[in-house]
């Protein structure tokens, strides 16, 4: 324990730690998501937990507000070693993204809802009233007890749930990207409460993709890449560019891969592309050419992409080939040999509970199958099935198993042959290797290199910016609906990246 | 053996209406014999056309609650119009007619302005309820072309004529869900309905048709149940509801859609035809048979969930 790597990195103060995690370790199935976390958290201190997506900041935050029992590791609470984590009894409370509030109930039921004053049949809700109305105080907030959820904003809603949590434990608060869905506004005055919290001594765990709000609100730090513990230390002594080059990991030169040199015609074009999450979206693709599309989650980017497969509606011009595409329709895209292999593969790609073959031929039935009469007969499905299960390297032992039975992999492989084959000539990846495992990773990211040596057009949606920095040869950076920056792959820098796509000061103002 | 457990993972009725059978030839002398088994398929003929229509429903995940009364519609103005003409195809395209604009209503609400199916089609329901009632002044309609009386009675080696109707419709029915590229859409919008979007397939039309054959088939049962009964009875259809829908989930298609077959509602409403003729015979009183019924329906959907091993929600 003494020689403990992280606890040399984060020296520990005088007082005794409220919280401590040695070697913490999760994994799921065999698969390690968080590996060896340590840190110590002192009464009045907030700790920064960053890290990309991915990278194991929602499995170590519930792992540590109880939600998750830990594979591997010691928690210490106030020194004693815990078997697992009860957040009441241990004074232990999280906020997480999704807030737990009921719309049309009043601030005093939501914040009393797990503990209600009086008699299960008898509530006392005067009581509840007062409980509510004195923790509000104690936090120096104003809103009142009797307003309903619904009625509040983002902001107001967001402390509330704070209060609520502090109401049954109020050592450590842990706070899972808490800003969100804040205006600037909301969001200094949120800053303002944990200013005063941390005066009153409650000890916070600030998870955020912000690095302005990490160096406004935290003391200390720890850097997650990958599920390990990379850094962590004082804020004071790292400048921010060293802290998302930790993030961000891989420098760029032993993570490119040859690519081919893009073509010159061009396959796609966006043109003043605008909608409610997305405005003046310009860009062109060309054949043979990998363009990646970054940024943080809710900037536009799968928004965009559904657009230009004609799945949402939106204003503005689509070319395909030179060509216009008017109305923009799903049809009409796949008619021009346009693709879009989407972000959510078990929501909106695959049918669980049919077989592979039939998920397989979904969006191009008539390249499977040999017909005399129009829309009748399946006569050759089952053969060309077989040959694309063996083409993508799908492992399943039959072309009849339901597609659920396949691990994330296999499924996002089933997904890629569905759509290769349409053999479409544009096509566009919504987060393409999300959930699977290296090997997939690997492969699919070897088959997109494959496609666009063979002059199809590419674009790639991807909150995995050593992704993106890895298969692309031009990247665009999206905020907030615009993009903000392009980057040709000579000139890649993840820091700059990162910080064009997360600077929240220039974004926040709407610029345009 | 593993074969045998496949197959009673697709078809789960298939050990209840076996056990059925023999309980009830033992109990009954009068069960196995060949007057008994077609008089249960004639009488049975109407249910079978229907849950045929609701299987498509429950496939892509949805439900039709005015197939019952839609039937009755179908049957009074089929009546009305061959009284008038004595015309029998004018009143058979005159039922499905009926059914189909019932359907289309069901289908254009659900499928395009995107009505949750419950409350669309208990809507239809009570309208259809309503014109049967107000078009037949309450009683049933007289004048019934001595053809369909005929074609009620007639059989063949033992299969009436209005069963073999039905037989004809699963026919083409289990070739439309198995063989056509419409079939394949039906199951997979069931299955995932974004999914289904994301893959360019039109989720609108295929539930807008699904709704439409749905009407379809009750009109014909309407006009089935004409040949059946001898006159268009007002109120024909409308308790077939339950029946309808538990002889699709005994035979094991998930309400939740993507999963199930006609072949599986064949056997559903065989098992409540075996079981409703069998309580009968032996004398179990009609409002007992009830409760019979729905602990039945309990079992079966048990049964079918502990088979697939895939809906135990």
């Amino acid at each position: 324990m003494m020689m403990n790597r992280a606890a040399d990195t984060i020296a520990a103060t005088d007082a005794k730690p409220v919280l401590s995690v040695r070697n913490l370790s999760k994994a799921f199935a065999g698969k390690t998501v968080v590996d060896d976390v340590s840190f110590d958290i002192h009464p009045g201190e907030v700790i920064g937990l960053v890290g990309e997506n991915g990278a194991g900041k929602s499995t170590t935050k519930n792992m540590l507000c109880g939600l998750l029992q830990p594979s591997n590791g010691e928690i210490l609470v106030e020194g004693e070693v815990v078997p697992h984590i009860d957040g009441p009894a241990h004074g232990i409370s999280a906020v997480h993204q999704e807030l737990s509030l009921f719309g049309s109930l009043t601030v005093a039921e939501n914040m009393c809802i797990s503990d209600l004053p009086g008699k299960p049949a008898r509530v006392d809700w005067r009581e509840a009233d007062r409980i509510a109305r004195e923790q509000l105080e104690f936090l120096g907030i104003e809103i009142d007890t009797q307003a309903t959820i619904e009625s509040l904003g983002s902001g107001r809603q967001q402390v509330v749930e704070i209060a609520k949590a502090l109401l049954h434990a109020d050592r450590v608060l842990i706070l899972d990207e808490p800003t969100t869905s804040l205006t600037a506004v909301e969001r200094e005055k949120l800053f303002a409460i944990i200013d005063t919290l941390k005066a009153r001594g409650v000890a916070i765990i600030f998870i955020s993709h912000f690095m302005e709000e990490i160096y406004r609100v935290c003391d200390k730090f720890i850097v997650l890449r990958d599920g390990k513990q990379v850094g962590g230390g004082y804020l004071s002594d790292v400048p921010q560019r060293q802290l998302e080059e930790m993030m961000v990991g891989r420098t760029i030169e032993d993570s490119k891969i040859d690519l081919h040199p893009p073509g010159e015609v061009e396959a796609l074009r966006v043109q003043g592309l605008s909608a409610i999450d997305f405005d003046g979206i310009d860009f062109t693709v060309h054949k043979g050419e990998i363009l990646g599309i970054s940024g943080l989650m809710g900037a536009g980017r799968t928004e965009i992409a559904e657009a230009i497969f004609g799945l949402r509606a939106a204003t503005g011009d689509v070319f395909v080939k030179g060509e216009k595409v008017s109305p923009i329709t799903v049809k009409a895209m796949k008619a021009r040999g346009v693709c879009y292999v989407p972000e959510d593969r078990r929501t909106n790609g695959l049918f669980l509970n049919r077989p592979v073959r039939e998920n397989l031929s979904a969006a191009a039935i008539l390249n499977f199958v040999t017909r005399s009469l129009r829309g009748i007969g399946f006569r050759g499905e089952k053969a060309r099935a077989s040959d694309v299960v063996r083409e993508r390297d799908i492992s399943v032992p039959s072309i009849e198993n339901h597609v659920s039975d396949l691990s994330g992999g296999n499924q996002q492989k089933v997904l890629l042959g569905r759509w290769l084959s349409m053999a479409p000539e544009i096509l566009i990846f919504d987060e393409p290797t999300k959930g699977v495992d290296i090997g997939a990773k690997f492969d699919i990211h070897a088959t997109i290199a494959e496609l666009a040596r063979a002059g199809r057009a590419v674009v790639i949606v991807s909150s995995d910016l050593p992704e993106l920095l890895h298969t692309t040869h031009r990247l665009l950076v999206m905020r907030k609906g615009h993009i903000v920056g392009e980057f040709q792959r000579e000139a890649y820098d993840s820091v700059k990246i990162i910080s064009l796509a997360a600077s929240a000061g220039n974004g926040s103002n709407g610029n345009a | 053996m593993k074969s045998t457990l496949a197959s009673l993972k697709t078809y789960p009725a298939i050990p209840i209406i076996a056990a059925l059978a023999v309980a009830f030839s033992l109990f009954s002398p009068y069960f196995m014999t060949s007057g008994n088994i077609e008089a249960m398929l004639g009488a049975n003929a109407v249910v079978l056309i229907a849950a045929i229509g609701m299987t498509f429903v429950f496939l892509i995940g949805g439900i039709d609650l005015s197939i019952s009364t839609v039937i009755s519609v179908s049957a009074v103005v089929a009546g009305i119009v061959m009284a008038q003409t004595n015309s029998v195809p004018l009143g058979l395209v005159t039922a499905v007619a009926v059914g189909m604009v019932f359907g289309a209503v069901n289908g254009i609400l659900i499928g395009y302005f995107k009505l949750t199916p419950f409350i669309t089609t208990m809507a239809t329901q009570l309208i259809a309820r309503g014109i049967a009632f107000v078009l037949s002044q309450g009683i049933a309609v007289k004048g019934t072309p001595f053809w369909v009386l005929d074609f009620g009675f007639m059989s063949w080696m033992g299969i009436p004529a209005v069963t073999m109707v039905g037989l004809v419709l699963v026919l083409v029915s289990v070739f439309a869900l198995g063989k056509t590229t419409w079939g394949r859409q039906v199951m997979l919008v069931g299955s995932n309905p974004n999914s289904a979007r994301y893959a360019g397939i039109n989720v609108s039309f295929i539930e807008f048709s699904v709704y439409l054959v749905a009407g379809v088939l009750a009109g014909v049962a309407g006009f089935i149940s004409i040949a059946n009964l001898g006159n268009a009875i007002p109120g024909v259809g409308d308790t077939l509801l339950l029946i309808i829908i538990g002889a699709v989930v005994l035979g094991g298609t998930a309400m939740t859609g993507g999963e199930g077959s006609i072949e599986r509602t064949v056997l559903g409403v065989m098992l409540l035809a075996i079981l409703t003729n069998g309580l009968n015979l032996v004398g179990i009183p009609f409002y007992d048979q009830l409760i019979i019924q729905g602990i039945l329906i309990f079992f079966g959907t048990w049964l079918a969930m502990k088979f697939s091993g895939q809906r135990a929600v």
